[in-house]
């Protein structure tokens, strides 16, 4: 079916390309509508099917464009999204079709200790990583955005845990977390103690958000560094002129500057956090820590709903919560965004 | 001045902004559909036909043995075509479940007993006492009943090949702690007393069990685990809370391994391994391992038999499973048989440390005869033991409720509720599930 809309969005190529040209042409000055029905009625009888056939191109060929993009999110994004709705309003099973039972679900949730302990961690997680992951990397664009010799290194390496494996980086840090490992034994070395980071629930979510916090840092670093790109340097100048000190002119110059690229940062890792999943599986184990304290949604959705035993129902129904509370906490981001704008 | 330019800065990142969310917010939800159509229960037709065969993390070491085990089918039955697809050893229950709901399940699969179970409660697994009925007599009584699932009628999987093995301690480290080497804990109350002592002399530093106890460790202990109609679990009985209790004493006295409530198989292992914890359960294929990965180890390693309150060990079963849903029922199940014939299952056996399935096989002087070896020894062990295992782990047992009774163990053993509390709830947690699959 892809395929298909590719074919005829390359077979319709030129013409269309054309078509939507002349379109554009004719319909510029004034109200599109009206024109085209006088130039019409005016139009000798050879020029009237030609026109029928743009305008009818005006109408189709923007779809054929759009065909192959529109079906790729209509069956990987929104058939899915549909049908996890409609699933969580089911008892569906993996190998068992589902019946309609209302709310049940989302009343089972209510009650569910589990539950509520994923969401007590999704929400910890944004609370804690959001400010690390809007402040930490703009600090570090500022350091890095210098052109001095050799910078170049250092903001390759400063963007080298973006582009390795979360696996990867999730088991280096459990090596080096574990009770005999890297860490440990520097805390004993000077006299400090083993911690467990890897045995007690907070330590454990702590290191994870550690952990995600240090790979995000290069990633939303050079998204800085393009708007930084962007700050006039005249106001900085401007600014050192009326005396004002380098930690002053970050506030007052910098900050606003970037204001609307942190929005986005703000954005892009709130929901990246509410939806974390690979660091504490991957820290925490499979059973989300000891006794699950560590689960987050994401984990409980896969905990619940996978497997050959998997209540796709109910783990559909906490994938619509997780849906709500993303909304709600971009609608949120936007919200301060425009308050402070205002 | 510097109002209109942030404000224009924001105009366009906001809209992005927007889109962006939702299309990440709308990738995290997905789903999956199921097809319907069924082949034909009968498999006394003519064997033809092209059947495709799965097996479960075995092509990486037994490539050319299944190759061969193909050629000879196939020669057998010139009219038949196997394809042979194997799968990875972690997410096999996903890729299984995936392909079940898709309609793309291979006509013969290998499985265990609990993922043959919601199979068969789909109607997806063959019932092999109608189909196959004939063949019931070659394998042994408790191997053939381990692939029949309660509340349903019927045996669906050929069983396969079984494992065990004993239970492999540190020698050094039990004469560091003042413990006979040569008198490794025979009872629970020694592996308990053992496990004080190991800690209280090491100061906490060496715990001597890794893993907190699962369903096979309760069984074994004597817990009953359902109940006799098999419609409700057991496990929170006088003897299921006493072992937990005892647990938790180890746990307190660092006997069991602080990171034990987070722990894999895998991480445990690498403890044993790095002689951080005293002993393992393990098999005839770890033995290998220590040799080649931890020579200090593998010269201080001591082999004693699984510990066991009701005298009958622990194992593991595999299956071989015939698809419902099959266009070739009577190549399907001969084929799922040719695997798992005596023959073949020796073959198999010899070159790997696991223990076939068929009667009769398990007195080959293979499994019985002395040559002096650590490897022989533990084959010769297992192979008596398993005369008389039992595969605890109840068939309708599932992924969730090991989670269930995994956190209400870590719940008892941190404290944060008694033995008892825990042990009740799990219990009725997973009989909620229980009703629910």
């Amino acid at each position: 079916m892809k395929s298909q809309g590719a074919a005829a969005a390359a077979t319709a190529g030129p013409e269309a390309v054309t078509a939507a040209g002349r379109g554009r042409r004719a319909g510029a000055p004034g109200a599109a509508g009206g024109r085209e029905g006088r130039d019409g009625a005016s139009g000798t009888a050879r020029q009237g099917p030609a026109r029928r056939r743009v305008r009818r191109q005006l109408v189709t060929s923007p779809w054929l464009f759009a065909a192959p993009g529109l079906a790729v999110v209509g069956i990987f994004i929104l058939y899915p999204f549909v049908s996890t709705v409609i699933n969580s309003f089911t008892d569906k099973r993996q190998l068992i079709e589902g019946k309609y039972v209302g709310l049940a679900n989302f009343r089972e949730l209510l009650h569910d200790d589990m539950f509520w302990i994923g969401l007590r961690n999704s929400t910890l997680y944004v609370l804690v990583v959001v400010p690390a992951l809007v402040v930490l990397p703009l600090l570090l664009a500022l350091l890095v955005q210098k052109q001095i010799p050799g910078i170049t290194f250092f903001r390759s390496a400063f963007y080298t845990p973006v582009v390795a494996s979360i696996v990867v980086v999730g088991l280096i840090w459990v090596w080096m977390l574990d009770e005999r490992g890297l860490v440990n034994a520097v805390l004993e070395a000077v006299g400090a103690g083993k911690v467990g980071f890897l045995s007690d629930q907070w330590l454990l979510l702590f290191s994870a958000m550690g952990v995600t916090v240090w790979k995000g840092l290069g990633y939303y670093m050079i998204i800085y560094l393009a708007a930084l790109a962007n700050v006039p340097r005249e106001l900085h100048e401007a600014a050192a002129v009326d005396g004002a000190g380098p930690v002053r002119r970050f506030l007052s110059v910098t900050v606003p500057a970037v204001r609307s690229t942190m929005v986005l940062v703000a954005a892009l890792s709130s929901v990246a956090a509410f939806k974390v999943f690979s660091e504490v599986y991957l820290m925490a184990g499979p059973t989300g820590g000891p006794a699950g304290e560590d689960t987050t949604l994401v984990m409980l959705v896969q905990r619940t709903g996978t497997g050959l035993t998997g209540r796709v129902g109910y783990a559909s129904a906490i994938s619509v919560v997780i849906f709500v509370v993303t909304v709600a906490l971009m609608l949120l981001v936007l919200r301060a965004d425009r308050k402070e704008d205002a | 001045m510097r109002q209109s330019r942030s404000s224009r800065i924001s105009r366009s990142p906001r809209g992005a902004v927007t889109a962006a969310a939702l299309a990440a917010v709308m990738l995290g939800l997905s789903a999956c559909g199921s097809g319907d159509d069924t082949g034909s229960a009968d498999a006394s037709g003519k064997v033809e036909g092209d059947i495709t065969f799965q097996t479960w993390n075995l092509k990486a070491n037994f490539k050319s043995y299944f190759e061969g085990l193909i050629d000879d089918f196939e020669k057998k039955y010139p009219d038949t075509k196997v394809k042979w697809v194997d799968q990875p050893g972690e997410g096999y229950a996903d890729k299984i479940s995936a392909d079940a709901a898709a309609g793309t399940l291979p006509d013969v699969v290998n499985v265990s007993p609990d993922l043959v179970a919601p199979l068969a409660k789909a109607g997806l697994a063959l019932d092999l006492d109608k189909s196959a009925g004939k063949y019931e007599k070659e394998y042994l009584p408790g191997a053939w009943e381990s692939h029949q699932v309660p509340g349903l009628d019927g045996t669906y999987a050929f069983p396969w090949y079984l494992n065990t093995g004993p239970l492999f301690y540190n020698k050094r480290l039990f004469k560091d702690a003042g413990l006979d080497p040569e008198k490794p804990p025979k009872t629970y109350d020694q592996l308990f007393a053992d496990a004080e002592k190991l800690a209280e002399e090491s100061d906490g530093k060496v715990a001597t069990l890794a893993n907190v106890p699962a369903i096979e460790d309760f069984g074994r202990y004597g817990v009953p685990l359902m109940n006799k109609e098999g419609t409700g679990f057991a496990f929170n009985d006088a003897k299921g809370v006493e072992l937990l209790t005892k647990y938790k004493k180890l746990y307190d006295a660092k006997a069991l391994d602080g990171q034990a409530l987070t722990a894999t198989p895998e991480s445990t292992g690498k403890k044993f391994l790095t002689e951080a914890v005293a002993m393992n359960p393990g098999s005839a294929l770890d033995l290998e391992k220590f040799k080649k990965d931890a020579p200090r180890l593998y010269k201080n390693i001591g082999i004693t038999p699984q510990i066991s309150s009701t005298g009958k060990d622990n194992m593991y079963v595999m299956g071989v499973m015939v698809n419902t849903r099959t266009k070739q029922t009577p190549a399907a199940v001969a084929f799922a048989h040719f695997v798992t014939d005596a023959q073949r299952q020796m073959s198999f056996a010899k070159k790997v440390a696991i223990f076939p399935s068929t009667k009769g096989s398990l007195d080959d002087p293979y499994f019985t005869k002395a040559d002096g070896s650590d490897q022989t020894r533990v084959r010769i062990a297992a192979a008596k033991s398993l005369k008389t295992a039992v595969n605890y782990t109840p068939v309708l047992f599932s992924e969730q409720m090991k989670v269930e009774l995994r956190n209400a163990v870590a719940r008892a053993l941190q404290g944060k509720q008694s033995p008892k509390e825990a042990l009740d709830n799990a219990v009725k947690s997973c009989d909620r599930l229980l009703k629910q699959s």
